[in-house]
């Protein structure tokens, strides 16, 4: 059923009752409390001078001020971060090549290398005459650690015949990325 | 000072003469800013039942509100020198009182104990009242005491920006295009969140309605 005009003027809406919150106000004892209490505060406020920090954060807030901070620490990022990416190639650029290639280097070194020959060896008795031979695989960027390490797998061979005296080479089935070989030939 | 009618009437910043209105408050501002302190009492005496009303109907309590209106004033008294008059002052001090009491609603962790201003009694004799008793059947004096409680109640159910605008245009009067300015939103926004408090509010209160 529609509603009538006079229904109309009778139901109440959501802003009616809204309007009703005008209607609660405090008295005027309230009110000079209030002025009392607000001179009070205001008047601390004039005379309490601000922190340090509230003050230069209140100097920083100017929009000058930002931008100069913005500017500064781009700036700031720019010496950090891309300087040292600018400049790398140029100062380093080949050893970076060089460490980009896997470094397998064999170092041979001789300890001592006397005139030698097997049929002497046959013949000499005198003293040891051998030749030690160090096959590393240490590369320039491994440490003296690593040599302890690899002296694990290191093996020595030695193969005697009564008739025929020959030497092998000994090899480590280890691969070489883990550890490395050497061996002592006599 | 105005008890009745809608509170922006007191200033109409929108409606009678707006210009006029933001001059005298640009020419008290100015005399502030010039070291004129006693002029500031001029502006806490215009606007502080305003601001008042505001937060007092945001927060539900009067206390709060009491603390909070303080707050505002004396905030508005440490910026009034980095005031320009590119807007209107009370826009900017309902702004001030809104952010004031926004930041404290949601530093407040749990809701706290309701405390209420009493009706005015010339009010409570009003029509509307003489109707929703008919209606509910109910004696009058109770009623007014339960709708104050559903009202706030329904009020504080809102959203913290739902509750703005509809404060700002139901109970303080003021215009669209002013709580735009005042919260920084558009108009479109505002008339939206205005829509949707409204119905919100319908639903809670439904029981007095129609």
């Amino acid at each position: 059923m529609a509603n009538t005009p006079k229904d109309r003027q009778t139901e109440v809406k959501v802003e009616d009752i809204l309007r009703l919150k005008r209607s609660e106000r405090p008295d005027d004892a309230f009110w000079g409390k209030f002025d009392r209490e607000l001179h009070q505060r205001m008047l601390q406020t004039l005379v309490k001078k601000d922190p340090w920090f509230t003050q230069l954060i209140r100097g920083l807030s100017g929009r000058f001020a930002q931008s100069s901070a913005i500017a500064a620490a781009a700036v700031l990022v720019a010496m950090v971060v891309v300087r040292p990416v600018l400049l790398s190639p140029a100062s380093s650029g080949v050893s970076l090549a060089e460490n980009s290639e896997p470094s397998l280097g064999v170092t041979a070194v001789e300890v001592a290398m006397p005139d030698f020959s097997y049929t002497e060896a046959m013949t000499q008795t005198s003293g040891p005459d051998y030749r030690i031979e160090v096959i590393s695989g240490r590369d320039s960027s491994h440490d003296a650690s690593f040599e302890r390490d690899f002296g694990m797998d290191s093996m020595q061979v030695a193969s005697y015949d009564s008739v025929t005296y020959s030497a092998d080479s000994a090899h480590s089935r280890v691969s070489f990325a883990s550890a490395g070989v050497a061996s002592l030939v006599y | 000072m105005a008890t009745t009618g809608s509170v922006s009437k007191t200033f109409a910043p929108a409606q009678e003469a707006p210009l006029l209105e933001r001059d005298l408050d640009w020419a008290v501002v100015q005399k502030v800013q010039a070291g004129n302190v006693g002029a500031f009492d001029q502006l806490v005496q215009k606007y502080r039942e305003h601001i008042f009303s505001v937060i007092y109907n945001m927060t539900s309590n009067r206390e709060d509100a009491s603390d909070l209106s303080q707050e505002t004033f004396i905030k508005a008294f440490q910026a009034i020198g980095r005031f320009q008059g590119k807007s209107a002052f009370f826009t900017w001090i309902y702004r001030i009182a809104i952010n004031t009491t926004m930041t404290f609603l949601k530093k407040r962790s749990r809701r706290r104990y309701i405390s209420y201003e009493n009706i005015n009694e010339e009010v409570s004799s009003a029509e509307i009242f003489e109707r929703l008793t008919a209606k509910n059947r109910t004696e009058k004096g109770a009623l007014v005491k339960e709708l104050q409680e559903k009202l706030n109640d329904a009020l504080q159910k809102l959203s913290l920006k739902h509750r703005t605008v509809v404060i700002l245009h139901e109970i303080e009067g003021l215009e669209h295009a002013e709580i735009a300015e005042i919260t920084k939103t558009s108009i479109g926004t505002v008339r939206s969140r205005l829509h949707y408090a409204k119905q919100q509010l319908q639903s809670y209160l439904q029981e007095y309605l129609g």
